[in-house]
């Protein structure tokens, strides 16, 4: 495929920046608490690339009767497969994350007692 | 369209051939070969402008984060907005009450669901740009191999300027884009599929700068021989003016070599005659009254303030006299008014998403500054792009 040159042999464009500090913001009052919301967020995607690849196999057995991984990747999907397989990630998205919009301004403390009657 | 890869073999296959006295056919022979050798993966081609990702697992990733932040924009951000008046609402704050923006972050920070909404966006933006990064720097051989090959190839010229001295205000990462526009070999690339991702899949064919192009204002006299975009990025409102004006000479600058660089490889991939340079939009090096149009795509939203100053005079002296010259960016006129979510969201996007020089932005007086410079100006018509700023200026004749 590409040329294999040295990286010190390319021709290069980029030059010194200003690193941001971002990587370091606390949002959730605990660095860890922080770092488990990406996950969360990366595991979703993790799952939906599965799934999607999934889908094309399924789709492909069905329709060839066989399947490569060069017919997985190449795959083009129709209009109506991208507006199905859209409507269903946008499904999947709201279905796992719209507990994060609870409501939780009546949230209780790990110790408090309930009272009965 | 051609594919990026065939783009390598060609420009290598072109070389040999030319130097061996080959033909073409052979030339196109050997490009295939050079492209595709036997047990590589294929390029998987393009969606209408848009090259596909390299494989179906980041395609899938990436479109899984779109949709999240989609959501998180959305019904998320609702809710947070919701959660915010309440907020207020229990403090005795009346709603449109005009709070500074630190005393907006302090009512609203600890908040468990906005706290989360903030969390949401910045992981799942952290997410995208570590995917493209991985993918592009990865790959770098592959990927660099394709941009030198179309750095030698037309229609249009591309300019690299390893000597350029950067002022400070470009350096930074904006977006939290992983070295920002300047910093990484691959700033155009990464650029250009993240902002897709900004864009929510509204903008995959660079719909929105095609619109702006067509929108674009014209001379009274009706020439239109040379337009330059000033803040190119990747270059594509300078393509979209090229498809509009076919017969204009167009130019495009940029700060980010990277950028300029990825911007003449879609404009090789496009066949489209259009020269990208990396320039200062403050010293452009071109004549006087050299452009009968001169604007920019959402560029000054991310310039300090001396450097605005600084290119709207450059502006002035490069624009003819009757040309045009229009700025777009956020709306500075008109602007509604901010709520507490609001501020502590404007506050999110300058401090943690790195917009850093936003905040001045829309405090710096643009508009004046183009009067002073002496342009005319029309804040009224018209619109290039749907709820952005108007700014369309004419040099007096």
């Amino acid at each position: 495929m590409a040329d294999e040159k040295k990286m010190g042999e390319r021709t290069k464009a980029a030059s010194d920046f200003i690193k941001g500090d971002t990587d370091s913001a606390v949002f959730l009052g605990n660095p860890h608490i922080d770092n488990l919301m990406t996950i969360v967020i990366a595991m979703g995607a993790e799952i939906w690339a599965d799934r999607q690849r999934m889908r094309i196999v399924e789709h492909l057995l069905s329709t060839k009767g066989k399947v490569t991984t060069e017919m997985i990747e190449q795959y083009v999907p129709t209009n109506e497969q991208k507006a199905a397989w859209a409507a269903e990630r946008d499904a999947m998205a709201k279905r796992v994350y719209s507990v994060m919009a609870r409501d939780t301004s009546g949230a209780k403390p790990f110790g408090e007692e309930r009272k009965f009657n | 369209m051609m594919d990026r890869r065939t783009l390598v073999g060609v420009g290598a296959a072109l070389t040999t051939a030319v130097s061996s006295f080959f033909g073409g056919r052979k030339a196109e022979a050997k490009a295939k070969d050079m492209a595709y050798p036997k047990g590589t993966m294929q390029p998987r081609g393009h969606v209408e402008r848009l090259e596909r990702f390299a494989n179906l697992s980041l395609e899938s990733r990436q479109d899984f984060l779109m949709s999240f932040r989609t959501w998180a924009n959305g019904d998320l951000g609702r809710t947070a907005n919701a959660r915010a008046d309440e907020i207020l609402k229990s403090k005795g704050i009346p709603k449109d009450n005009q709070l500074s923006q630190a005393e907006a972050i302090e009512l609203l920070k600890d908040d468990p669901i906005i706290a989360m909404s903030t969390r949401g966006w910045c992981s799942a933006q952290q997410l995208m740009w570590s995917g493209l990064k991985e993918e592009f720097e990865g790959n770098a051989d592959r990927y660099l191999s394709e941009m030198e090959a179309a750095d030698k190839m037309g229609p249009g010229k591309l300019e690299l300027n390893a000597n350029l001295k950067l002022p400070d205000y470009v350096k930074h990462e904006i977006h939290i884009q992983p070295g920002g526009y300047v910093g990484s070999e691959f700033a155009g690339h990464m650029y250009h599929y993240g902002t897709n991702a900004f864009y929510t899949g509204r903008n995959f064919n660079d719909e929105l700068h095609v619109g702006s192009a067509n929108n674009m204002p014209i001379p009274k006299d009706g020439k239109v021989m040379r337009i330059l975009d000033v803040g190119c990025g990747i270059g594509q409102l300078a393509l979209a003016l090229k498809e509009r004006f076919p017969n204009a000479e167009v130019w495009g600058i940029d700060v980010g070599g990277p950028m300029v660089r990825y911007a003449h490889l879609r404009s090789v991939e496009r066949g489209l005659d259009v020269n990208f340079s990396q320039r200062l939009g403050e010293d452009t090096q071109f004549p006087d009254n050299y452009f009968d149009i001169v604007t920019s795509y959402i560029m000054f939203h991310e310039v300090s303030p001396e450097g605005t100053a600084a290119q709207v005079k450059e502006a002035m002296r490069i624009v003819r006299p009757g040309g045009i010259y229009y700025p777009l960016d956020f709306k500075l006129n008109g602007a509604p008014r901010r709520t507490a979510y609001g501020m502590y969201r404007g506050w999110m996007d300058h401090r943690w998403n790195n917009e850093v020089w936003t905040q001045k932005f829309r405090t710096n007086g643009l508009p004046d500054m183009i009067r002073k410079a002496g342009f005319d100006l029309n804040e009224k018509e018209p619109e290039l792009l749907r709820g952005f700023g108007i700014l369309n200026a004419t040099k007096p004749a």
